[in-house]
């Protein structure tokens, strides 16, 4: 059995690089290595649920890390490459507001606001656990940083990244909560799996031959 | 007698046959009779058992009297839904817009949408709730991009984005209300009733923090400002049937939510602020509806925005809090939902004689489609609240209550209220008096009975709603406002 403080040490440590990943995904333009930062992520999080299961164990921890390597390191980035083929497009150079440049900035204005604004209304849920608190902010932070890239990039491809990198910080809040009932940490996985079906039919959908039939229809008639 | 196994059975059974049917005419009818078989334990319910019912050994399911309500209205909108594909879903296949072969999907997700529905109002847990919701929306954004068209694909893609990211703050909501729930009681729990019993030692603050991240989620699902961007383009683009469900039915949803949220907070120290938060949202919702439906030239969307400001008055409503406030926003729910199914198939009516929403492409709708255009007209004067339709209680009853809270509040939403409903009149004075000569010729499309009966029976319904006021309605109302603990002056 490790130290507690060694656990808390190393979970601080992937925390950061969490974070790190976030940062890469908010500033990056070509689709590859998103998906890369993302699996990577999950990874992280797969190790951090490792952790706290040494610290403390329970079944729930370890279902959660096993959960998070099937369908977030493997499954899931397996899914995006394979639509990354179908639809031939590499790189999304389109933005709606904000420049990734931009984006980074915001991000750390978003950090600092989670921590400031967490301190003041939630800090005394976690006065005896400072690491669980440290796990919320960082979580938070994680899923605002995903929300970015959903509204702020054009293409479909990088807008689900962005939701999964929120449901990312989701997971990495849900991990500190102790003693959750199951329910919740497998409706993660379940929702993320129903989202990456729903979205891969929906993407597939947007092949040529719709175009083709698109037009056609509008041959006849032009809708506004 | 076991409701939920009774209704998850059939329509379980439904789903499996309908994976591999083949017959259309068969589809539509069982997903009617799928409809119905909740309607009738649920009559049932209602009248001969004591409520609240509980399921499951932890209690994550149960029916109570605002559950049986909801469930009452949504599958009546299904049943109607169901009856009206019958001619319109073959409409859209020989058009060219829906293939054949997604017949099966259609009807899949339809009685998959009902299932999931049904399952989230009958959600004791809120965390189960969240799950039922989410899956409510998986089911019908893939109703909205089941048609041929790109169009159709990007409005669902946004619908699942929007509504989706935003539920994860849901998500976060209820963790933080399950981590102080266990500062309250012994074990954490996310069971309603529970929560409605230790309310009143939930920390006040960090329940505005939890309220906050679960309303965000839940206002996307209910359609409230500025959370709404997805509506006007899914609403618009799905099909009519579909359309009419969205409206009538997956919108009460996210409201849902909110209510029973907003309940918890209202036995606590952070009722006053909550108050003040869904009335500002609720004014800003019907705001922004008010003013987008001004230059609305959409069958479609303007209908879509309707429904915003609809949302954004009840949710007003809830805010104001008084026990006569939320009677009415539950009785305006009702009239809202059966309008508006109304309204949208009438509207598909439309789209199948004139293959398009817009309404300058409308012209001598009176001559070539009489009952859809009678249908906009009535449906029209009852979403606007005039009399007798019941919606005119029930906004004149919102409002009269708004005056309680505030004379600004009440101003505000009565002149917006009125901009839309003007707004609305407006339209539909242009599109019936569109006339073309060139089209003065255009060929009727021949409509189904299956499109006609729902229409007619929805006109006759508002009607009878609106003249006679039942009393059983009235005093079930009075039941699931006290449930809710809004409790106060009976109107």
């Amino acid at each position: 059995m490790m130290a507690a403080g060694l656990i808390d040490g190393w979970v601080e440590a992937l925390l950061a690089l969490v974070l790190v990943t976030g940062a890469f995904i908010v500033s990056r333009r070509d689709l590859h290595s998103l998906v890369f930062a993302y699996t990577i992520q999950s990874l992280f999080l797969v190790f951090i649920a490792l952790l706290l299961y040494l610290a403390h164990p329970s079944e729930v921890l370890l279902s959660i890390a096993l959960l998070t390597l099937s369908s977030k390191v493997l499954l899931i980035p397996y899914t995006i490459k394979r639509i990354q083929k179908q639809i031939k497009i590499s790189r999304d150079v389109e933005f709606h507001y904000i420049s990734p440049t931009g984006s980074l900035f915001v991000t750390i204005l978003l950090f600092l606001f989670v921590y400031y604004s967490f301190s003041g209304v939630i800090g005394g849920l976690f006065t005896a656990d400072k690491i669980s608190y440290t796990g919320a902010v960082f979580g938070v932070s994680l899923m605002l940083m995903g929300m970015l890239v959903t509204f702020s990039r054009k293409k479909v491809i990088t807008k689900i990244i962005g939701y999964l990198t929120m449901e990312n910080g989701v997971l990495l809040f849900g991990l500190f909560l102790t003693e959750l009932p199951l329910i919740i940490e497998v409706l993660i996985i379940i929702d993320l799996i129903i989202m990456v079906l729903l979205v891969t039919i929906l993407a597939a959908g947007m092949d040529s031959t719709m175009e083709e039939f698109h037009n056609r229809l509008h041959i006849f008639r032009r809708e506004d | 007698m076991n409701f939920l196994f009774y209704a998850l059975l059939i329509g379980l059974a439904i789903i499996a046959y309908l994976a591999f049917s083949t017959s259309h005419r068969k589809m539509q009818a069982l997903s009617m009779v799928h409809a119905l078989s909740y309607l009738a334990p649920a009559a049932y319910l209602l009248l001969y058992v004591d409520l609240p019912v509980y399921y499951l050994g932890n209690r994550y399911l149960f029916i109570d009297h605002l559950c049986l309500y909801e469930v009452l209205i949504a599958t009546t909108v299904f049943f109607f839904a169901a009856m009206y594909s019958w001619g319109y879903v073959e409409g859209l296949v020989r058009a060219g817009e829906l293939n054949r072969r997604d017949i099966n999907v259609f009807y899949l997700m339809f009685n998959a949408l009902l299932i999931v529905t049904v399952l989230s109002f009958m959600s004791n847990n809120l965390a189960l709730f969240w799950i039922f919701a989410e899956l409510t929306t998986v089911a019908s954004a893939l109703l909205v991009a089941i048609l041929n068209s790109k169009k159709n694909i990007d409005a669902a893609l946004e619908y699942i984005l929007i509504t989706s990211t935003l539920m994860l703050f849901s998500f976060i909501g209820l963790m933080f209300l399950f981590e102080l729930s266990k500062q309250a009681s012994t074990a954490g729990t996310l069971n309603w009733d529970e929560l409605m019993a230790i309310a009143k030692s939930l920390p006040p603050t960090p329940l505005v923090f939890s309220f906050i991240f679960v309303f965000i989620g839940f206002a996307s699902k209910a359609g409230i400002a500025p959370f709404h961007t997805w509506l006007p383009h899914a609403h618009s683009k799905a099909p009519s049937a579909v359309s009419a469900i969205l409206s009538g039915v997956v919108l009460n949803i996210g409201l849902y939510g909110i209510l029973r949220a907003y309940a918890i907070v209202r036995q606590t120290g952070a009722e006053q602020t909550i108050s003040y938060f869904l009335i500002a949202f609720g004014v800003l919702t019907v705001f922004v509806a008010a003013f987008t439906m001004l230059h609305q030239k959409n069958l479609k969307k303007i209908m879509a925005f309707s429904s915003v400001e609809n949302m954004g008055l009840m949710l007003a409503g809830i805010g104001i809090g008084t026990h006569a406030a939320v009677f009415w926003v539950l009785y305006h729910k009702l009239a809202h939902s059966l309008t508006k199914a109304l309204l949208f198939f009438s509207a598909g009516v439309l789209h199948r004689q004139y293959l398009s929403n817009r309404a300058d492409r409308m012209q001598y709708v009176f001559r070539l489609q009489p009952l859809a255009a009678l249908g906009l007209i009535i449906g029209a004067a009852a979403i606007s609240g005039m009399p007798p339709f019941p919606m005119f209680i029930s906004k004149i009853s919102i409002l009269i209550q708004a005056l309680s809270f505030s004379v600004p509040l009440l101003l505000a939403l009565l002149l917006l209220v009125l901009m839309a409903s003007a707004s609305l009149v407006v339209f539909l004075i242009r599109l019936f008096s569109n006339k073309d000569e060139g089209r003065a010729h255009m060929e009727r499309y021949d409509t189904q009975p299956g499109m006609e009966a729902p229409i007619i029976a929805l006109i006759i319904i508002l009607f009878a709603i609106g003249i006679f006021f039942p009393d059983g309605l009235r005093s079930m109302l009075d039941t699931i406002t006290t449930e809710l603990g809004f409790i106060g002056a009976k109107p």
